[in-house]
């Protein structure tokens, strides 16, 4: 029974990661109306820049992260100008396949800058602590404190202040929004700033929990399209559920079948999921 | 994702330049052609450059000896990257324009994808590195291999783990053909010896964390961990199970054989605890000695990994060329066998060539080993298992070829 709850613990851990990972994803989705393929590499981005500053520069961790989160949320400003904005009327097919190319791009600039090899922080070894005889590390914790702290900044964020506001209804409905007075342009430049700044704070937690190659960050991409898949066109609430869902599911299911079947359990949930709600959990349908 | 890094392309294509150019300047009126095809760039490329610089010293060596009686030996390079579709393009170029009569120095995946193509065209492919088990099944005719199989990893691996005396023992192996097949070989003298195999996890690299993987492992607390995975898992790994209360020792594979391993997982973790099983050259026969000592004269260095096996394909092909009379190859492949295990030893071309001349059945003892093909061409390897101590690795057990007879 206590191996059970080990995996369901480790579960929402992985679940949290994935919410991190998916939820920048998921707000360009809603927004901007497409899949944007890069958004794994700028995990990756944020990451080699926490270890550039950590390691190279020996700052110390938060500083290294706050910096490096600030610094893809900017890059994703400047890729979303430069590469998007441009072919945004051809529609979310164009804007998707030109998605793949950019993840190359920034994957290759990656790849150019960084080398081959592993790197890691220098940061201590996870501490364990144990809770009715659960193992759970400080690390684990940092990420389902952060994954719970931004779920609910982000919903204070989305329904308090005007820019909140703006993109959400500019996700609902663009022309609406637009005949209302948003401006357009400014709210899809916050939503960029945002969803990437997010994707820089997954980066941090992925520098901090793993080993960094420069093709990792591109590995978490199948499990963001999962969990955004199931999660649908709605809320960022659909989005954390879904990342629990699929977290509990991949981690669970190592108790009964082998771990290498991990990444289809996260996918046939999908397949079942999306079979009762063909919209996904929110039940949005796509406009 | 794997990225093609610009500059040292440019780089290899220098170098690749001044070696076709030299290949060929230095072709004399009668002359054998051999082909190098091996990556000299991409991710492998390192390795891919010992090997071509091996082969180019074996040659000078035999084109001093006077040639074989095909002429001297003239090179032709090119770069797979890697890519096997690349391997057939550039050895069917080196077949068919060049007359090549062998090929040498493919990777695993090219090697396998050089097969129909090398028993079509009657032309030998050899590789120094080629691990994969694919080759215990379509190697043995016009294909072979310097190097032994990745199941002789497994069989060294299950020695040392029974050698050390450990009661249980978890396995937490990569989800790959190259490291999932030894690690059956090694579970099977684990289980032959009554050794408890509390785990057999197969896992999928390039994920941010390993947890999942390890719950039912440390629930077990075995007295070792035996890791065969690459370095972005294996350091998550050691770190999530120390972390996680680990105390046993661990066995790693050859991926895990760097010395960066000390700095990522920090060395505290591995040292008295850690070992790590490879493939190596028996560095105590004088035959390596002979190579070593050439390789610092002629090259400027030490040898690198697979030099002497590169060294060996050459002085092989060369030896068959002299003994089988026939400058083709299928006269290469109808000896090849014979001249790596006949009866009158010899370690060098010079003195191959002497011999067969003098009605000799030759035995070509190579630098990486005795080289005697089994019916997959492949060779009996040797292995050293090193210790983690003091941050760094250090030799503690060496398996001869023989150990596994």
């Amino acid at each position: 029974m206590t191996l059970l709850a080990q995996y369901f613990v480790t579960g929402i851990v992985t679940g949290c990661f994935l919410i991190l990972a998916t939820i920048g994803f998921s707000l360009t989705r809603r927004v901007e109306g497409f899949l944007n393929i890069a958004h794994a590499e700028l995990l990756g981005v944020s990451a080699f820049v926490t270890w550039g500053l950590n390691v190279k520069a020996a700052w110390p961790f938060l500083p290294s992260a706050i910096f490096a989160i600030i610094f893809t949320a900017v890059v994703g400003l400047v890729v979303g100008r430069l590469f998007y904005d441009p072919i945004r009327k051809l529609g979310p097919a164009v804007l998707l396949i030109s998605s793949v190319g950019v993840a190359y791009v920034i994957g290759g600039s990656v790849d150019a800058l960084v080398g081959t090899g592993i790197r890691t922080l220098n940061i201590p070894l996870a501490t364990t602590y144990r809770f009715f005889g659960v193992r759970i590390t400080d690390y684990q914790m940092i990420v389902v404190a952060l994954a719970a702290l931004t779920g609910l900044s982000l919903a204070v964020f989305m329904s308090k202040t005007k820019i909140g506001l703006a993109i959400g209804a500019m996700a609902d409905n663009p022309e609406l929004a637009a005949s209302r007075g948003i401006d357009i342009l400014q709210t899809s430049r916050a939503t960029w700033l945002l969803s990437s700044g997010l994707a820089g704070l997954a980066g941090v937690v992925l520098a901090l929990i793993a080993t960094l190659s420069t093709d990792l960050a591109f590995h978490q991409i199948l499990q963001i399209l999962a969990v955004a898949i199931l999660a649908g066109l709605g809320s960022l609430y659909s989005v954390m559920l879904a990342g629990l869902i699929v977290g509990i599911a991949m981690d669970m299911s190592v108790f009964w079948i082998p771990a290498g079947y991990r990444p289809l359990i996260a996918f046939a949930v999908v397949i079942l999921v999306l079979l009762v709600r063909p919209e996904g959990l929110s039940g949005r349908k796509s406009k | 994702m794997k990225n093609v890094k610009k500059r040292s392309m440019l780089l290899n294509a220098a170098l690749m330049s001044t070696a076709l150019a030299s290949g060929t300047l230095s072709a004399s009126a009668q002359e054998v052609t051999v082909g190098v095809l091996v990556p000299l760039t991409g991710e492998l490329g390192e390795f891919g450059k010992i090997v071509a610089n091996a082969i180019q010293l074996g040659v000078a060596e035999i084109n001093a000896a006077g040639g074989t009686s095909c002429g001297d030996i003239r090179t032709v390079i090119a770069d797979t990257g890697g890519s096997p579709e690349t391997g057939i393009r550039e050895a069917s170029k080196m077949i068919e324009s060049e007359g090549a009569v062998a090929v040498l120095g493919p990777t695993s995946g090219v090697m396998v994808a050089l097969v129909d193509l090398a028993k079509r065209s009657k032309t030998v492919i050899m590789s120094p590195y080629a691990g994969t088990i694919t080759l215990n099944e379509l190697g043995g005719d016009y294909v072979y291999r310097t190097v032994s199989s990745d199941l002789g990893d497994g069989a060294a691996s299950g020695l040392w783990l029974k050698d050390q005396g450990y009661e249980s023992v978890a396995f937490l192996v990569q989800n790959e053909e190259s490291t999932i097949s030894p690690a059956q070989v090694a579970r099977t003298t684990l289980e032959d010896a009554g050794i408890e195999l509390t785990d057999f996890v197969v896992y999928n690299p390039g994920q941010p964390s390993y947890q999942a993987e390890l719950i039912s492992v440390l629930s077990h607390e075995p007295d070792a961990i035996y890791l065969a995975g690459g370095q972005e898992s294996g350091v998550t790994v050691i770190k999530e199970a120390t972390a996680g209360g680990f105390e046993g020792e661990w066995l790693f594979t050859a991926d895990l054989a760097v010395p960066e391993i000390f700095d990522a997982a920090g060395a505290d973790l591995l040292n008295g605890r850690a070992y790590v099983e490879f493939a190596d050259a028996d560095n105590s026969l004088d035959e390596y000695k002979a190579f070593e000592a050439l390789h610092i004269e002629k090259a400027g260095g030490e040898p690198g990994p697979f030099a002497a096996n590169s060294f060996d394909m050459i002085n092989l092909i060369a030896l068959s060329l002299e003994a089988s009379g026939q400058c083709s190859g299928e006269g290469i492949n109808s000896v090849i066998r014979n001249v790596a295990d006949g009866e009158f030893a010899v370690s060098t071309f010079a003195d191959g060539k002497a011999a067969v001349a003098a009605g000799e059945d030759i035995n070509y003892e190579g630098a990486s080993g005795p080289l005697v093909f089994d019916e997959s061409g492949t060779v009996a390897g040797a292995y050293t298992i090193q210790a983690a101590e003091g941050g760094e690795w250090v030799n503690t057990k060496f398996y001869p070829a023989s150990s596994f007879e």
